[in-house]
C-alpha cells in the first residue's frame, strides 16, 4: 500500500517557516535562509550576565555599530555550515597539494638571495598576526547582534586560525621538517622591530572593547597587509624567480578575496542603515582617528623589512595603497588622520 | 628528464607537529596585560596555575576538521534530499510521532545555537590555546547542529503543523521557557560555570538521556532524516563529551580550592538538567507510537548505571561526590513521565504540539513498563479525561498554572514517596515569595536569589499584561499559534491529513 502511495503527489501545506514568509513573501526559502535568518534569541531574556551589569547576553549594545534590522545583512557567499566546510575542505586540499609539492622539490632552498630571509623572518611570523585576528573574529561571533553577522565572524575566525596553521606549515617545510623556523618566527614576532607595530596593534585591540571596531581595525590592516604580502611581493617573487613564495602566496590572496566579500558588504550595510548610518559612520571614524596612523605605520614597518631582504619597492606600495584606501574611505564620507 | 621528487620526511612527531600548528601560535602579551586580554577567567574564583595542562586528545587541525565535517554533511544532506523527494513522511509509524519532533524543533536547535555562541565566548576568553581551540571547534559544531536540525525538520514543516514558527515560540511560549531559562542561566554565568553546566553536566552527564530517546525514537518510527542527523552528530558529541570531562578534571587538578566551587556547580546543573529532560521523559513514554525503552529504563541505564556507577566512581578520586538531590531524582523515576505528560495534556491548547489519551496499545505498554505506578494515573486522571472525551468534550485546564521559579515547569511534581501530594516549596527574598517544585529547585534559588528573581516566568508575564492580553486567545495570538498547532491530536489537521494520505479519510481542505 505504501509503495503505491509514493506516486501520489502531496501538496505541501506551506513552503517554509512563518518568519521567512513574513520577511520574504510566500516563496520557498533557501537552506542559507532557513539556517541563518532569525535564529538568535531576541526577547524575554531571563537573566543578566554575571559579568555584565549593563548589557544582556544578547544585546545590540555590545557595539557602537548597529543595524535597524540585523538581517538586512546577509552573507553574499550564502555560507551556512555545510557549504562553508565544503568550500574550505577544497581550498585546504589545494594548499596541502602546493605545500607538499614545495616540500618534495625542496623549493624553499631554491630561492634567490634575500627570499630565504623574507620567508623566515617576515612571512612565517605573520602566523601570529593571523592567530591574533582569530580572537577578534570569534569575539564578534560571541557579541554580534544577529545570526548572519555572528556566522560570518565564526567562519572568519576559523579561517584565520587555519591561515595561521598554513603559515606554520610553510614554516615547518621551510625549516626542513623541523620546528626551529617556527621558533625563530616567534622570536621575531615577539621582539623583531619590523613586527612590533602589528603585535602592539593586535594586543591593544584585544585589550579594548567593541568587537566591531576591532573587526574594522583588523580589516583596514588586512587591506594594506594582504595586497602587500600576497599581491605585490607575490609578483616580485614571480619575476624574481622565487616560485615557492608565489605558489604559497596565491592561497592567501584568494582566501582574502573571498573573506572581503562579507566584510565589505557588512561595512556597506552599516553605512547605509536607515536608522544608524550616521552613528555607524561616527563609530567608523573613531576607529580611523584612533588607529589609522598606527595601522599604516605597522604595515610600513613590515614593508621596510621586506625591502631590506628583497628590494621590491614594498614601502612605496604600502604608501600608494594607503592613499588609495584613504580615498575610498573619503568617498564614504570618512576622513583619515593626516589628510587624504 | 625530471628530477625524482624527494619523499617528504616527517621530522616532527605527530604530537610536536600538532603543537607547532596550534599551541605554539599563542604568545603572552606584553603591550597590554594578560588580564586585559582575558578578563573573564578570574571572577568566578577558579584558580588556574598552568593553562598548558589543558589537554586536547583529538589533535584536530583546521584542515582535518574541514575535511571530516564536509564529508559528513555531504552524506547527511543527500539523505535529507532523498527523503523529501520520495515523500518519506508517508512511511512514519503515525503522524502522532511528529509531536516529539515538534518539541525537538522548538526546544533544541535554538539552544544548540546558544551553545555555539557561548563556546565562541570560551574560544575568545580562555587563557590557554588548547582550551580555546577545542572550544572553537565545538562552537562550529553547535552551529552545525542548529542548522542541520532545522534543515532535517524543514521538510516536515511543509506537511505538518506545530513547526512553522519555532523561532518566535522558543522566545515566548510557556513550556519553551523551560529550556530557554536553562540555557540562558548557563550563558549568563562565567566561562568555568558554563563548562560545568554545558560541557560537563549537559554534554556528558545527561547527554545520552536527552539524545538517545529522540534518535532511537526516530529510528523506531521511520524518521530516517532525524536518525541520520543523530548519527552524524554523534562523532561531534564524542569530542564534546571529551571536552566536558577534560574541563572538570582540569579545574580539579589545577587547585584544590576549586573543588567546592565545582561541586556546587555540579549539584546545581545536575538538578537543572534533570528537570529539563523531564520533558523528554514525558515524550518518551507517551508521544512515541513505537517505544524504544521506558524513561525508567533509560534513567537506570544511562544515569544510574553509567554515571553514578561509572563516572562518579572515577571522580571520587578528586573528592567529587554524586550530585545533591540525586536520590530525589531516583525516587521519581517511576512517576516522572506520568506527571509531565499529564501537565502537557492539560495545557496543550496553549502549546504547539498536540496530545491525546494513551490508546489501548499505549496503555498495555505503560502497564508493563510501570506496573505499580501506571494504574494509579490511569485511575486518577486518564479515566476522568476519557469520560470527558466520551461526552464529546476534551479536558483542558482552564486556569493558568503556577510555575516553579527555577525550572519553570508548572507545579505538578509530588512529595517524595507520596505520588498524590503535590510538592510545593517557598522561599522569601527581600519580602517577595518565590515558589518551587522541589528541594532541588529551592536549593538552587537560595544560592543565587539575585539571579533567579529575574526569571521571565510566562504565567507572571501573562498576568502582568506582557503577552498580548489577558485571555487565552490573546496569548495564543501573541505566541503566534495557529489552529492545528496544538490541542487534541485526534481530529487535528495533522491527524486528518495522515488518514487522507493513507486512503482512510478525505484530506482536510
Ligand atoms: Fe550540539
Ligand atoms: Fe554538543
Ligand atoms: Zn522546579
Amino acid at each position: 500500500m505504501q509503495f503505491e502511495l509514493r506516486t501520489q503527489v502531496i501538496e505541501p501545506k506551506r513552503k517554509t517557516f512563518t518568519n521567512l514568509v513574513e520577511r520574504y513573501g510566500d516563496r520557498p526559502a533557501s537552506r542559507y535562509e532557513e539556517g541563518s535568518i532569525d535564529i538568535q534569541p531576541v526577547e524575554n531574556l531571563h537573566y543578566r550576565p554575571l559579568y555584565s551589569a549593563d548589557k544582556e547576553h544578547y544585546d545590540p549594545n555590545w557595539s557602537a555599530f548597529k543595524l535597524a534590522d540585523p538581517y538586512s545583512f546577509t552573507d553574499p557567499r550564502q555560507y551556512y555550515y555545510a557549504p562553508y566546510v565544503q568550500s574550505r575542505a577544497a581550498t585546504n586540499e589545494a594548499f596541502v597539494k602546493t605545500i607538499d609539492y614545495v616540500e618534495s622539490r625542496a623549493l624553499f632552498t631554491k630561492m634567490p638571495a634575500g627570499w630565504d630571509a623574507l620567508v623566515g623572518e617576515v612571512l612565517v611570523p605573520l602566523r601570529h598576526w593571523e592567530a591574533g585576528t582569530e580572537l577578534v573574529f570569534i569575539e564578534g561571533a560571541r557579541w554580534a547582534w544577529g545570526t548572519t553577522i555572528d556566522q560570518c565572524c565564526t567562519y572568519a575566525a576559523f579561517d584565520r586560525i587555519g591561515n595561521a596553521q598554513n603559515l606554520s606549515r610553510i614554516g615547518i617545510v621551510y625549516g626542513d621538517g623541523h620546528d626551529h623556523a617556527l621558533a625563530t618566527a616567534k622570536d621575531t614576532w615577539l621582539s623583531g622591530p619590523a613586527l612590533q607595530g602589528l603585535r602592539r596593534l593586535i594586543e591593544e585591540l584585544l585589550a579594548g572593547d567593541d568587537w566591531a571596531k576591532k573587526v574594522v581595525a583588523v580589516d583596514l590592516t588586512d587591506r594594506l597587509l594582504y595586497p602587500l604580502m600576497y599581491g605585490h611581493v607575490d609578483e616580485a617573487a614571480l619575476t624574481g624567480g622565487a616560485g615557492a613564495y608565489s605558489l604559497v602566496a596565491q592561497h592567501f590572496s584568494s582566501w582574502f578575496a573571498d573573506h572581503r566579500r562579507w566584510v565589505d558588504q557588512l561595512i556597506k550595510v552599516w553605512l547605509a542603515d536607515e536608522t544608524y548610518a550616521e552613528s555607524n559612520k561616527a563609530a567608523f571614524q573613531d576607529v580611523l582617528d584612533e588607529r589609522w596612523t598606527q595601522i599604516v605605520e605597522a604595515v610600513t614597518d613590515l614593508a621596510a623589512a621586506v625591502d631590506a631582504r628583497v628590494r621590491c619597492g614594498a614601502a612605496d606600495v604600502v604608501a600608494a595603497n594607503a592613499k588609495e584606501l584613504a580615498a575610498d574611505l573619503a568617498a564614504a564620507g570618512l576622513t583619515v588622520p593626516g589628510g587624504n | 628528464m625530471t628530477v625524482p621528487a624527494q619523499k617528504p620526511v616527517r621530522k616532527l612527531s605527530m604530537k610536536q607537529r600538532y603543537s607547532a600548528l596550534t599551541h605554539d601560535l599563542d604568545w603572552t602579551p606584553t603591550y597590554v596585560t594578560e588580564e586585559q586580554v582575558f578578563p573573564h577567567t578570574t571572577f568566578e574564583g577558579i584558580k588556574v596555575h598552568d593553562w598548558s595542562k589543558w589537554d586536547d586528545p583529538f589533535r584536530l587541525t583546521v584542515e582535518a576538521y574541514n575535511k571530516y565535517q564536509a564529508e559528513k554533511d555531504r552524506r547527511l544532506y543527500a539523505v535529507l534530499d532523498g527523503f523529501a523527494q520520495s515523500q518519506g513522511q508517508l512511511g512514519l509509524t503515525d503522524a502522532r510521532y511528529m509531536n516529539a519532533m515538534k518539541i525537538f524543533l522548538q526546544g533544541i536547535p535554538i539552544h544548540e545555537y546558544d551553545a555555539h555562541r557561548n563556546f565562541a565566548y570560551l574560544a575568545r576568553y580562555a587563557n590557554g590555546p588548547g582550551a580555546r581551540f577545542a572550544a572553537l571547534c565545538q562552537s562550529l559544531d553547535e552551529l552545525r547542529h542548529a542548522q542541520t536540525e532545522i534543515h532535517t525538520l524543514s521538510h516536515y514543516n511543509k506537511h505538518f503543523d506545530g513547526m512553522h514558527d519555532w523561532h518566535k515560540w522558543s522566545d515566548r511560549v510557556w513550556y519553551l521557557s523551560v529550556p530557554k531559562s536553562f540555557f540562558e542561566d548557563a550563558l549568563t554565568a562565567g566561562p568555568f560555570e558554563w563548562l560545568i553546566a554545558i560541557g560537563f553536566s549537559f554534554e556528558y552527564l545527561l547527554t545520552n538521556l536527552l539524545f538517545v530517546p529522540f534518535m532511537s525514537g526516530a529510528a523506531f518510527n521511520g524518521d530516517l532524516p532525524t536518525m541520520t542527523f543523530g548519527f552524524s552528530a554523534q562523532s561531534d558529541e564524542s569530542r564534546h563529551m571529551t571536552l566536558g570531562l577534560e574541563a572538570i578534571k582540569f579545574m580539579l587538578e589545577q587547585d584544590e580550592d576549586n573543588l567546592p566551587i565545582v561541586q556546587d556547580w555540579l549539584d546545581k546543573w545536575f538538578w537543572r538538567g534533570y528537570r529539563l529532560i523531564s520533558l523528554v521523559a514525558g515524550m518518551m513514554d507517551y508521544m512515541l507510537p513505537k517505544r524504544v525503552m521506558s524513561w525508567k529504563e533509560a534513567f537506570e541505564l544511562y544515569f544510574e548505571e553509567q554515571m553514578l556507577g561509572g563516572l562518579f566512581k572515577d571522580l571520587e578520586y578528586y573528592g567529587i561526590k554524586p550530585p545533591r538531590h540525586v536520590d530525589w531524582a531516583i525516587g521519581e523515576k517511576e512517576i516522572l513521565s506520568h506527571q509531565v505528560y499529564w501537565i502537557l495534556y492539560q495545557y496543550s491548547h496553549a502549546a504547539a504540539f498536540s496530545t491525546t489519551i494513551p490508546d489501548a496499545e499505549d496503555q498495555a505498554w505503560l502497564e508493563q513498563a510501570y506496573p505499580e505506578t501506571w494504574p494509579v494515573y490511569r485511575d486518577t486522571v486518564w479515566n476522568k479525561a476519557q469520560r470527558v472525551m466520551d461526552e464529546g468534550g476534551r479536558y483542558f485546564n482552564p486556569g493558568l498554572p503556577q510555575l516553579c521559579t527555577v525550572c519553570q515547569i508548572p507545579m505538578g511534581f509530588t512529595e517524595p514517596g507520596d505520588p498524590l501530594t503535590q510538592c510545593q516549596r517557598q522561599s522569601v527574598y527581600e519580602g517577595e515569595r518565590y515558589d518551587f517544585c522541589s528541594d532541588g529547585c529551592q536549593w538552587i534559588f537560595d544560592r543565587e536569589p539575585v539571579k533567579y528573581r529575574q526569571s521571565w516566568l510566562p504565567v507572571h508575564q501573562i498576568f502582568q499584561g506582557n503577552c498580548g492580553g489577558p485571555t487565552l486567545p490573546d496569548v495564543a495570538a501573541w505566541y503566534g499559534l495557529q489552529p492545528g498547532d496544538g490541542a487534541e491530536y485526534l481530529g487535528s489537521p495533522d491527524h486528518q491529513n495522515w488518514l487522507a494520505w493513507h486512503g482512510q479519510a478525505p484530506q482536510e481542505g
